[in-house]
Parts: structure tokens; C-alpha cells; sequence
């Protein structure tokens, strides 16, 4: 049962990240593949704040968002007045730069082996409404002005221009926004765990995620979060078969790529309306079946 | 005073010779940007994956230097090919949105990591030693000879490949197709053989950038990483610019150099990254000048 539990707890936390890379990904059509960097620095952040400086935990948390979305801006600003691409090269080169910092300040984090002894403060109830929340926030987000704006870029940057909608801005404020709830996911990680090392926040990460709301599909957030649920859980189920599992994730999303660009769950959103929708057009079709 | 002189003839050196194969990671992506207008992500772990092609079917059996980069050139260019095949072609034919290039690109790598991850688990392989003498003495500067079949390596191949794309029929197809897909289609140039062409180029490339990355450093799975610098030398010189990518990549090999002698190479990837931002602030369209719009 405690195995399951932690299981689900990891798996929740996933989907806080997650969400946030929907925001960004999904939502607005840029790709971060520094994301997980961000997780890192909410992690240590609110580490460091807790165990060296004694801060309490919640103040912290808020802190390490805080600090990441500072830092966010910072490589947000240059960028966002671009092409697209240069965010995903950026925020790569950014990871890199996280990575060796962490691994160089070795008085602060630990170095490369690893910063240990933060007290356990996450619960599985804690993760589960942190997933809520965050949920919640961003599908509020995402029927928001904000939401429509970033959803007007996506589609189509010029047109989105045209119609008085201040690009760089929308850019800039889905890129926080997403830095904040991957931040915070990272200090929820930070405290579950007890314990982080540079090296599992690389671009392999971040790439990961990209590929969970890609292969739920990428204009729904039930897709992104079902894709998280599945692709985070997969591995636990495929204990054997961990060699092959990136291989085997590599497949899946071509196949998905190539044959139904839009993700397993299209536009296809979770709400009671469609739900009823549903509900009614399979009983239709029983309806029908019973005639015949 | 005669001393420093020594010291910064050596740093300039060894600058190039980074550079130079930091030229070649960032052209073999370049050319992909240039004509299919997205960043190709997987450039990385091809990189790796035909690295340790020609360190297994070549280095291993003892032959010497150049079956290796022949064995790891084609690795690339034919895995490469086959990864276009798998992962880009549909998109292309469909024009969906060019977002789909990205995610593809990543999870290609993914699988090429993958299957590198499977072959070799998490070890650490040397190629073996290729050269009897490793250092050749020029005045006061000491050349390492792996360094200097580096330089000269790339620049043939770079020279080559200007030659192919300035001068040839096939060549002019190529830029043709950069400049406008549809229209060139229309002129009778067959846009997925051109396509098929350029990535057999650049896989060829990261092959043979991946056996001197392997030379230089030693080969484990996530060699492919170090395609950042490419990314980074592609920034700064203007992206989907071929020579601006080259010049990018020399001035990124020379401030690397530099940097570690003065601050050490753990802090290095910071000073490149803020070198990165600042030039983005400054001069957005990088070095070349080349500033390719997100297309309407």
C-alpha cells in the first residue's frame, strides 16, 4: 500500500509539472526544454531556505516560486520578442548553465552529490490537492482573456498581432505563469523525496514532459494530464522492461505524431457538459442498435 | 611577457580546434533549420549513436582512424535518412503545424538515446589510440595531434559542403527549397529527394562530429549533449545562417577556451549561456544577420 501511495504521490507531482507545461506547450505553442531547470531551482531554492536559513516551509515555497520566476524572467526577456525556436534553444542552454551551477556551488546545493537532509513535508493528501489546484488554475488559464490570447498566438502569430494582441506580453506572462507551477512542483519534489541532485533535472526531463501533453493531446488539458497519469505510471507497471522504456514511449508518440496529430484526446475536454454530451450520444446509439 | 604571448597563442589554438568541431555539430543543424525551418532536436543523439557505430564495427577491431569517422559518416547519414523517413515525412507531406517537427525531432532523440542506452548501459568507452605521437610542437605552442586532424577535418568538410551548395545542381535545388518549398516544387525540383539529401548531409556530419567529440572527451550515452554548443554557436551567429553558424562556432570555441583558463570549465556553460542572452538582446539576428520570421 506505502509503495502505491508513494507511486501516486510521484505521479501527482509529475502532473503539477505538467500542467505547467501545458500552459506553455499546449496553450501558447512554445517549447521549453529548460523546464525541468526551473523545477530544480524551486527545489533547492526552497531546500536551502528551509534547511540553512530556517525559513518555514510554505513561506518557502513562495519564496522558491518567486525566485524562479525572477530567474524566468530574465531568460524570458530576450527571447520572447523572437522566433519561437529560440525559446526551446535558449532554455536548453539555460538548463545546461542550472546544471553546472549547481554542480560548481558545492557549499550551497552539495555539488554533484546531491543536496540531502530536507525534512519530509509532503503527504500524499498535500499532492493530491496541490495537483487539484494547479488543475484548476490552469483551465481557469486557459478559458481566461490570457488563455484565449496565448490559444490566438498559437494558431497564428501574425494574425494575433493584427488584432491588437501584444505578442510579447502574452508570451512572456504564459512563460511565467508556467515557470511558477513547474517551481512549485520542484519544492513539492524537493520535500518529498528529502533529497536532489543536479542530474535528474536535465533536458531529458523537460523533453519527457513535452512528450506526456503531446501524446494526451496537446490542445486539452484532461489530455495533457491523462498523458501524464499514463506515461508517468507506465514505468512502474514496466518495472522489467525499464531499458526499453524510452524506446517504447519514442514509438507511441511517432505513431500518435503521425497518425493523429492531435493526441489521444483531440480538443476533447473533461466537463459535465461534455460528459452529457457523451452520455446522451451512447444512448442514442443503444437506442439505435435496439431498433435494428 | 614572452610567456603570456605563448599562453595566448595556445589558448587561440586550442579555441579553433574546439571551434571547429563545434562548427560542424552546429551546420549539420543549421542545414535542417535552413530548409525545413525547425530546430532538429535528435541531431544530438545521432551524434552519439554514430559515434559508438564506428567505435563498435570499427575502432574496436583495430582498423585505425579512418574506417572509424567513414563507419560513423555513414552510420549518420543513413540513420538519419531513416529518422526523416520515420519521423518528418508525414509532416511535411501533410503541413501540419511546424510545432509537430519539434516534438518529432525530441522523441527521435529519445529513441536513438534509447537505443544507445540499450547497447551499452551507462558505461564509459575510449576510443583507442589513434595517433603515435599525441602532440606535435610548433615553436611554443603545443598542438595536440587530434586537435589538429580536428581543424583540418572540418574545414574540408566545410569546404566541401560550401562547394556542394554554392556550386552544384544539386546544391542550388537545396537553397531553392530553403527559400520557398511550394514555389520550388513548382519549378520541378523534387522537394522530398532534396529534403531526403539534406538530412544525409547532416547525419554525415554528426557523425563525423561525434567520433571527435568521442576523441576528445570519451563516449558514454549522453555524448549527444553537447549538441547545446551547436545550438549556442547557432544563436550567436544568426539561426539557419550556415556561415554565420561557423563564425559562431569559432567565437564560441575561442570564449570557451578562454574561460576555463581563467575561471575553470565548471563554470563555463554560464558564462556561454549569458554570452548567449546578451547577444540576443543585442543583436537578435546574430552575428550573420539573418533573421528568419515565424512564417504567417
Amino acid at each position: 500500500m506505502a509503495l502505491y501511495l508513494s507511486i501516486f504521490t510521484q505521479i501527482l507531482i509529475t502532473i503539477v509539472a505538467v500542467s505547467g507545461v501545458y500552459v506553455l506547450t499546449g496553450l501558447t505553442g512554445m517549447f521549453s526544454l529548460g523546464q525541468a531547470a526551473f523545477m530544480a531551482v524551486g527545489s533547492y531554492a526552497s531546500g536551502i531556505l528551509v534547511v540553512k536559513l530556517g525559513v518555514p516551509f510554505p513561506l518557502a515555497c513562495v519564496l522558491a516560486v518567486i525566485i524562479a520566476v525572477a530567474i524566468g524572467y530574465v531568460v524570458g526577456f530576450p527571447t520572447v520578442r523572437l522566433r519561437r525556436d529560440y525559446i526551446s534553444l535558449v532554455t536548453l542552454g539555460f538548463g545546461e548553465a542550472i546544471t553546472a551551477l549547481l554542480n560548481r556551488a558545492t557549499k550551497l546545493t552539495g555539488g554533484a552529490s546531491g543536496f540531502i537532509g530536507i525534512p519530509k513535508k509532503t503527504t500524499f493528501l498535500m499532492a493530491l490537492l496541490s495537483a487539484i489546484a494547479a488543475i484548476a488554475l490552469v483551465s481557469w488559464f486557459k478559458t481566461s482573456k490570457y488563455g484565449r490570447q496565448c490559444i490566438a498566438v498559437r494558431s497564428d502569430e501574425l494574425a494575433a498581432k493584427a488584432m491588437g494582441i501584444n505578442v510579447p506580453k502574452v508570451k512572456m506572462t504564459a512563460f511565467l505563469f508556467s515557470v511558477a507551477v513547474t517551481a512549485f512542483s520542484g519544492c513539492l519534489y524537493a520535500f518529498y523525496i528529502t533529497y536532489v541532485d543536479p542530474t535528474i533535472f536535465g533536458w531529458k526531463k523537460s523533453a519527457d514532459w513535452v512528450i506526456m501533453v503531446f501524446f494526451g493531446g496537446v490542445n486539452s488539458l484532461t489530455g495533457s494530464v491523462a498523458g501524464a497519469f499514463i506515461l508517468s505510471g507506465l514505468p512502474e507497471l514496466l518495472r522489467s522492461l525499464d531499458q526499453y522504456r524510452s524506446i517504447i514511449y519514442a514509438i507511441l508518440v511517432l505513431l500518435i505524431i503521425n497518425f493523429k496529430p492531435s493526441g489521444i484526446f483531440g480538443e476533447w475536454e473533461l466537463t459535465f457538459g461534455n460528459l452529457k454530451k457523451l452520455g446522451s450520444r451512447r444512448s442514442r446509439k443503444a437506442l439505435k442498435e435496439g431498433k435494428n | 611577457m614572452k610567456g603570456g604571448h605563448t599562453v595566448s597563442l595556445q589558448i587561440v589554438v586550442n579555441g579553433l580546434a574546439t571551434g571547429s568541431v563545434y562548427a560542424l555539430i552546429a551546420t549539420g543543424f543549421s542545414l535542417i533549420f535552413n530548409v525545413l525551418k525547425f530546430s532538429n532536436f535528435s541531431h544530438g543523439a545521432l551524434m552519439t549513436l554514430s559515434a559508438f557505430a564506428g567505435y563498435f564495427i570499427a575502432a574496436q577491431r583495430g582498423l585505425g582512424l579512418i574506417p572509424t569517422v567513414l563507419v560513423a559518416m555513414v552510420t549518420g547519414a543513413l540513420v538519419a535518412l531513416a529518422g526523416e523517413f520515420i519521423a518528418f515525412r508525414r509532416i511535411t507531406l501533410h503541413n501540419t503545424s511546424p510545432v509537430y517537427f519539434f516534438v518529432s525531432s525530441i522523441t527521435l532523440g529519445t529513441m536513438f538515446e534509447g537505443i544507445v542506452t540499450v547497447k551499452v548501459g551507462a558505461n564509459f568507452y575510449n576510443y583507442p589510440q589513434f595517433f603515435q605521437n599525441a602532440t606535435i610542437k610548433l615553436g611554443n605552442v603545443v598542438i595536440s595531434t587530434s586537435d589538429l586532424l580536428m581543424f583540418c577535418c572540418s574545414a574540408v568538410a566545410l569546404l566541401v559542403l560550401a562547394y556542394i551548395i554554392q556550386k552544384t545542381r544539386v546544391g542550388r535545388g537545396l537553397r531553392s527549397v530553403s527559400f520557398d518549398r511550394d514555389t520550388a516544387s513548382l519549378m520541378g525540383i523534387d522537394v522530398t529527394r532534396t529534403i531526403q539529401f539534406t538530412f544525409l548531409v547532416s547525419g554525415a556530419l554528426a557523425g563525423l562530429a561525434g567520433v571527435f567529440l568521442g576523441i576528445n572527451y570519451t563516449l558514454y550515452p549522453t555524448l549527444g549533449s553537447l549538441v547545446v554548443k551547436g545550438f549556442i554557436a547557432s544563436v550567436i551567429g544568426g539561426l539557419g545562417s550556415l556561415s554565420g553558424a561557423i563564425i559562431g562556432a569559432v567565437l564560441l570555441g575561442l570564449i570557451e577556451t578562454l574561460s576555463i583558463s581563467m575561471v575553470g570549465s565548471g563554470y563555463t556553460p554560464v558564462i556561454t549561456f549569458l554570452l548567449m542572452l546578451v547577444f540576443l538582446l543585442v543583436r537578435p539576428s546574430g552575428i550573420a544577420g539573418s533573421n528568419i520570421q515565424e512564417k504567417a
